[in-house]
């Protein structure tokens, strides 16, 4: 089973929930699939991490065999290589790695490079396995990273997946085969705009999910009025205070320290997996 | 007068050469191309606008094949700049708002600046 935990707005709380509903299960994985900012093994503190390469490859045109003909750039959709009057140019940022230029170059001209864009951390302890990817800096997209995160955790029982913020590529690709997903967001103005797009997200890939209220007592009431006027389950509602925030500053687990907490992680776990929940 | 280039696109979002100057090169509306020899305006629509990504050089492409060899620009990103000058297209600044032929005309008495390197951070960098 995999549960996806999700925001839309960035800030709410999604790290935070990972790692706090992670920690009360005896096994499963987390995987944190926020490649830009990962932040999830602040708290986790792996130990023994193997880490994986992630490839990328581009076009590379050898002069002296082009001949200009300009086919590579009729055929890219992406506008990454573009054939001009002097050279052929190649823009590595939005070369999607199809290979269609060097099947379409009649003089075979092109040949692709490799490059590392990221890295896979992996860890295990006991019954637990945690893994994160982290996007190399200038890089622009996780996806590859995060396809990975997903292809090393696919045979796990249980996958709880700390997802990048927004509803981009990265938090579809995070999204990917999710049987559940948690959606964490902040009662203010600019939370339930943003959680509105993953509601959208969320409907239009036919996950069924809830809400976990983070931060409560903070903004307004609107986030309570929409969930009821959605009709989508709030699962659980939890108050800002000063003692979790100074908590989650220093890399602890609040559940950990703070038993009412810790007590509505488990709610959580328990409405969402049911009888699978072993406490 | 300057009758080095005969064909010069500048960048537009309607079709009327007495309407203003687009603020922005690969996503404007419509390329307006005077031709020196003949003395006229063609406006062709922008192919590269609604491109996710990559619209500077592709917007450089279709340029280039309109037969242009300089453009005059409110400003260039630095994929785009690469582009035309890879296709050996000159880049000329306006920088202000009005007309499509005032900026013509400004370009004919030498009042624009040459742009030698791209003027802003791309959206990619």
């Amino acid at each position: 089973m995999k549960i996806a935990i999700l925001s839309g707005k960035g800030g709410t709380g999604k790290t935070t929930l990972s790692v706090n509903l992670f920690s009360c299960l005896k096994q499963g994985t987390l995987i944190d699939t926020d490649t830009e900012e990962p932040n999830s093994h602040i708290f986790i503190k792996p130990t023994n991490e193997v880490i994986t390469n992630i490839y990328k490859n581009h076009p590379v045109v050898n002069k002296d065999l082009c001949s200009f003909c300009g086919k590579c750039g009729e055929y890219c959709n992406f506008n990454a290589i573009i054939p001009t009057k002097t050279k052929v140019l190649v823009f590595e940022d939005f070369c999607h790695d199809c290979g269609l230029c060097e099947m379409v170059c009649p003089n075979n001209a092109i040949t692709y490079k490799t490059k590392v864009i990221g890295e896979v951390f992996s860890s295990h302890l006991e019954n637990k396995s945690f893994h994160y990817g982290k996007l190399k800096i200038g890089e622009v997209s996780g996806v590859r990273v995060i396809n990975k995160l997903n292809e090393i955790s696919k045979e796990d029982g249980l996958v709880l997946v700390d997802c990048p913020p927004g509803v981009s590529c990265s938090t579809v690709e995070a999204l990917r085969g999710s049987d559940y997903a948690i959606v964490c967001a902040e009662p203010t103005p600019f939370g339930v705009s943003d959680m509105t797009m993953v509601v959208e997200l969320l409907r239009e890939e036919n996950i069924e999910f809830g809400v976990v209220v983070n931060k409560s007592g903070i903004g307004n009431n609107q986030i309570y009025e929409y969930l009821e006027e959605e009709n989508i389950e709030l699962l659980e509602n939890i108050p800002w205070t000063k003692e979790r925030a100074a908590l989650y500053s220093t890399g602890n687990l609040i559940a950990d320290k703070d038993p009412i907490f810790n007590e509505k992680m488990e709610h959580i776990l328990q409405k969402v997996l049911g009888d699978n929940y072993d406490q | 007068m300057d009758t080095k280039h005969t064909r010069i696109a500048i960048c537009a979002d309607s079709e009327n050469p007495k309407d203003d100057v687009a603020s922005r090169f690969a996503r404007c509306e419509f390329y307006g191309v005077y031709n020196h020899k003949s003395l006229s305006f063609n406006f062709e629509e922008n192919k590269a606008k609604n491109e996710m990504s990559g619209a500077g050089a592709k917007a450089a492409k279709q340029i280039y094949d309109l037969g242009v060899t300089a453009v005059l620009v409110p400003e260039i990103g630095p994929k785009a700049f690469e582009a035309l000058e890879a296709f050996e297209i000159e880049v000329y600044r306006y920088s202000q708002t009005y007309s499509v032929r005032d900026a013509i005309y400004d370009y004919y008495e030498k009042k624009l600046q040459r742009v030698l390197a791209s003027t802003k951070t791309g959206k990619h960098a």
